[in-house]
């Protein structure tokens, strides 16, 4: 059959193919995007994209950071007590108006005239490609290249706040006393530097939400929850692409 | 794209019949509470050990039917603030089958290492319901 014979036949259309067909295509890198003469004939492309609406496990790599501090949050535990955001406040000098982490609330459906209710624990997400720091014009933010930890300079920072507007997260603010923006920096000069292990906030919470770590250490604690495969873990807006450093799970 | 009519009858039945089983239940309940029998109407808010707890007499009493000596005084003690008073009133405490725990065990209702955020409110709920002195005075502040 010639090519311009091809071209004039019908498409039968992919549902008509079993999917187990079409995933073994897939398996190779294609995607089958229309059905000839009953199946004899398909038309197939390139389905880099598809690869990723698989969800396959991305291959295993080296965490970037040693430590590459790490919070694991198991979210159906938090009660909104808030005695995080008060260690915190406390801890590194957060004034009123300011806050380094905060927990938000939604109401979730259930079922019929049932909701629940959901307490999310949130602060910077310390992502291995962090928009604020790409933004910023004076490299007062910065990641740090042994922790990844993303911290400030505060006197190098200008106050135009065009971090602010990039963090997904909306995990900073301005801080007057500074004049400087001001966000979480897993407590680096408050107290790991000092020789403790874990943030002021994680050794607050009374319900063990947050799990302080190192993920580049397999047999910390934040390692093995993540890599538990019976549980779903996820991310605050991965599709921003700014790969964070924050995990959610429930217990 | 076709309008799928078998569906939205269906849709509208099922809402009719909502509809009827609403009808039926506010109805039946027309009975007015009465603090006597069912215990104060207001819900109690523990703000210690942690902030905030609710806990609602109408749900325990009159909605499931539990007798006022279910819990008081062998469980729980009438006098406001006994509990946390105790400094027990921890969540090991409620596994160890004390107060909620007495039935929040998992066999006669849910149980108290889960579905936390049914009596947990929260600072937020806490706030919703007394009013928060940091918005209040942060109203007119630095925004």
């Amino acid at each position: 059959m010639r090519i311009k014979d091809l071209e004039k036949l019908k498409n039968e259309g992919v549902e008509s193919l079993p999917s187990d067909e079409r995933r073994s295509f897939l398996k190779f890198g294609l995607s089958v995007t229309g059905v000839f003469l009953g199946g004899s004939v398909l038309s197939l492309t390139s389905a880099r994209n598809a690869q990723g609406a698989l969800g396959t496990m991305p291959k295993a790599q080296k965490f970037p950071y040693s430590p590459h501090y790490t919070m694991v949050i198991r979210q159906n535990r938090c009660i909104d007590c808030e005695r995080c955001m008060e260690a915190c406040v406390k801890t590194n000098h957060v004034p009123s108006y300011g806050y380094r982490t905060r927990i938000l609330e939604q109401e979730r459906e259930v079922g019929p005239n049932e909701t629940e209710r959901i307490f999310m624990p949130v602060l910077c997400n310390h992502c291995n490609r962090p928009p604020c720091v790409r933004v910023c014009p004076t490299k007062a933010t910065f990641k740090d290249k042994k922790t990844g930890i993303v911290k400030m300079e505060y006197k190098k920072c200008i106050g135009c706040k065009t971090c602010m507007a990039a963090c997904p997260y909306g995990a900073r603010y301005f801080k007057e006393e500074n004049r400087a923006v001001d966000k979480c920096n897993f407590c680096y000069d408050t107290r790991l530097s000092k020789g403790e292990t874990e943030t002021a906030c994680a050794a607050a919470c009374p319900a063990d939400v947050r799990v302080f770590g190192d993920l580049a250490d397999t047999s910390s604690r934040v390692y093995q929850l993540i890599h538990s495969p019976e549980k779903v873990v996820w991310v605050l807006r991965p599709e921003t692409g700014a790969l964070p450093n924050i995990y959610y799970m429930n217990d | 794209m076709k309008f799928d009519y078998k569906r939205v009858t269906g849709f509208l039945s099922a809402i009719a019949f909502t509809g009827v089983l609403l009808g039926f239940a506010g109805n039946a309940v027309s009975e007015e509470y009465d603090e006597d029998t069912y215990g104060p109407e207001a819900p109690i808010v523990f703000t210690s050990p942690v902030k905030a707890v609710i806990f609602t007499h109408k749900l325990h009493t009159m909605d499931v039917g539990l007798e006022c000596d279910s819990c008081h005084d062998e469980i729980f003690e009438m006098e406001i603030g006994s509990a946390e008073a105790n400094g027990d009133y921890t969540m090991q405490s409620l596994y160890d089958g004390k107060y909620c725990g007495a039935c929040h065990d998992g066999d006669t209702a849910f149980a108290s290492d889960t579905r936390c955020t049914v009596c947990h409110i929260g600072v937020k709920g806490f706030d919703r319901m007394f009013g928060s002195p940091k918005t209040d005075s942060h109203s007119g502040g630095n925004h």
